[in-house]
């Protein structure tokens, strides 16, 4: 069976959701079936600038087959664009016009799924939002599979996209909120879809005193993974830590790792420490107090699973439907939708190490029953065997 | 508060929780009973990053002129006293202005589109009538030929079958012309030997 898996960016370096989703995947699904990556050669997800040569090549053991993007993302076009399309009242032109703009363009890519794809027995197609899978899925509906990556954002109600997300085969989705989400944008209802998600890459071990004495931390730590924009629930974060701080008198200490592109208050419970190797986040992780999630918009939220795989609790964003879906079908994490719960949440978190434990069990428990790689793999499996016995 | 044993639920901040049977649900319903409960602390306002801009210079209402003239020089004094103070005055203003600026030429484009979808809708709707028509003019055509050749197809039905049962009845004559020429071949042998009988007899 040889599989084609299309995304917008694929390298090791890469650290993005869909595209660390996709590569995983595509890592461990190559021990079922002859994997290839159809890929840009691009590694800045603003620009989508060339960046890797172009051509076939391996990676981690796969094989990569990068086409070029010829006209980088302008940024300034796509945010007028974008405003034209959310904001304004629009016509399709306009919305393929927006789809340009977003990228990441790349006619050699498509050209190579049009002109191959009796080489291939099914494409697996990342991330819904984005130009490859949009005219990807249109060349070769009767072979595509979406993985769609979809966060509830007002990009989802583009009226365009209503019909592409009844043109695959099938989806795989990651979460019951994401599911319902396209199923009502979309009405398909029809189109077959299991909630699949991802696994994780935990180490044997991790070691949270390790992360203390290397980082001078003696305190109990909230910790925070991930990049640090507006999207991701900054700077409405700092203002609940620091606020809290200010009325419980808590000694807890904020850790983030991740680079940030806004400000970060100067604090000296706000500790942040960049960007950090693999090692270091778990352990972090493991001498967390919790692992703290404050995005807005997740589609999975994998940072999540890693904490419930090294049975740490969660406080998250109750205002976005997949974290609030995954901590209450889990019973690993609390959430909260302002600040007074994020306050009584934080102080029930901080106050009681049972309650920890137990959530932490609870999230560990829900991890191993549903995101294990062979769990994860069968999914998939399963998915195409569905599809190969249709008539 | 750190409670070392598990059995059963325990309370921690009026929150009622099972360790055996962990609820999320029910605990953050709790949480939030517990959030409402307890009225928020006023904060201090976050540090202004600018001073507020002071509003515009605006004509200041003149004393009950006790006088002719009397508010006019008094207004005449007010701004010369305001005039150092005219250009912070503008500077302080202009992003305000330039927001108001922007929103109005949004406004305007806004309008213009709205402007020019009124005039384009009815027409691009009757072209689409138009069209639509066609398509329909065209169909009934198509419906009419079917109609035709549903008839003509009946009416070749018939006809197979009437060939059929004549053909059937033809065999059936065939069959029966054939037997009895069978039997007057028969009859004929029988006759052709009975006459060489009888000449045989004749002759002897």
């Amino acid at each position: 069976m040889k599989i084609a898996f299309v995304v917008q960016r694929y390298g090791l370096e890469i650290s993005g959701g869909a595209e660390l989703h996709c590569r995983w995947v595509a890592e461990h699904m190559s021990s079922h079936w002859d994997v290839e990556v159809l890929t840009t050669r691009a590694h800045d997800y603003v620009t989508w600038a060339d960046y890797y040569p172009a051509g076939a090549e391996t990676v981690n053991g796969i094989a990569v087959r990068r086409f070029s993007v010829p006209v980088p993302r302008d940024r300034d076009l796509f945010g007028r664009r974008q405003q034209v399309v959310l904001e304004e009242e629009h016509t399709e032109q306009d919305e393929l016009d927006w789809l340009e703009a977003e990228g990441p363009t790349s006619p050699d890519l498509l050209s190579f799924i049009r002109e191959n794809e009796a080489a291939y027995d099914y494409f697996i197609f990342f991330s819904y939002r984005y130009w490859h899978s949009y005219w990807g899925i249109q060349a070769v509906p009767g072979k595509a599979i979406l993985v769609p990556t979809a966060e509830r954002d007002a990009v989802i109600d583009l009226r365009f996209f209503k019909e592409l997300l009844r043109l695959p085969r099938a989806f795989i989705y990651n979460s019951e909120e994401e599911r319902a989400m396209i199923q009502t944008v979309s009405g398909n209802g029809a189109v077959p879809g299991l909630v699949v998600g991802v696994g994780t890459e935990v180490p044997a071990e991790a070691d949270g005193d390790r992360f203390r004495r290397n980082h001078g931390i003696s305190k109990p730590y909230l910790l925070y993974l991930g990049r640090i924009d507006e999207n991701k629930g900054f700077p409405e974060l700092f203002t609940f830590f620091i606020r809290f701080k200010k009325e419980t008198g808590s000694d807890a200490v904020l850790v983030l790792i991740g680079n940030s592109i806004l400000p970060i208050p100067e604090h000296p419970d706000i500790l942040p420490l960049g960007f950090r190797p693999e090692q270091d986040k778990f352990d972090a992780l493991a001498g967390a107090a919790a692992l703290v999630m404050p995005s807005f918009f997740e589609s999975l939220s994998m940072v999540t699973l890693e904490a419930w795989a090294l049975s740490r609790p969660v406080l998250a964003n109750g205002r976005c439907e997949v974290l609030r879906g995954q901590c209450r079908r889990s019973n690993g994490g609390l959430y909260y939708d302002n600040y007074p719960e994020f306050r009584e949440g934080l102080k029930l978190l901080l106050g009681s190490a049972p309650l920890r434990r137990a959530l932490g069990d609870n999230g560990c428990r829900y991890f191993q029953e549903n995101y294990t790689w062979d769990i994860i793999e069968e999914k998939y499996l399963e998915t195409v065997r569905r599809l190969g016995q249709e008539p | 508060m750190n409670d070392a044993s598990h059995s059963g639920p325990k309370k921690i901040e009026d929150i009622e929780i099972d360790y055996d049977k962990i609820d999320v649900e029910a605990v953050m319903d709790q949480v939030k009973q517990v959030a409402a409960a307890n009225p928020l602390e006023p904060i201090e306002p976050p540090p202004a990053a600018s001073p507020a801009p002071p509003p515009p210079a605006a004509p200041v209402p003149p004393p009950a002129p006790s006088a002719p003239g009397l508010k006019a020089v008094l207004k005449d004094k007010l701004l010369r006293a305001l005039r150092p103070f005219a250009p912070v005055v503008r500077l302080l203003g202009l992003p305000l202005h330039e927001d108001i600026q922007a929103t109005i030429k949004q406004l305007d484009q806004t309008n213009r589109r709205l402007d020019a979808l009124a005039l384009e809708t009815p027409v691009r709707f009757a072209e689409v009538v138009a069209e639509l028509e066609k398509v329909r003019d065209r169909l009934n055509d198509r419906m009419s030929d079917l109609d035709r050749t549903m008839e003509y197809v009946k009416l070749l039905h018939h006809l197979d079958h009437n060939i059929v049962v004549e053909l059937t009845k033809l065999r059936i004559e065939f069959e029966t012309l054939r037997s009895k020429v069978l039997i007057l071949e028969k009859d004929l042998d029988a006759g052709v030997q009975r006459e060489r009988i009888l000449e045989k007899q004749l002759l002897s």
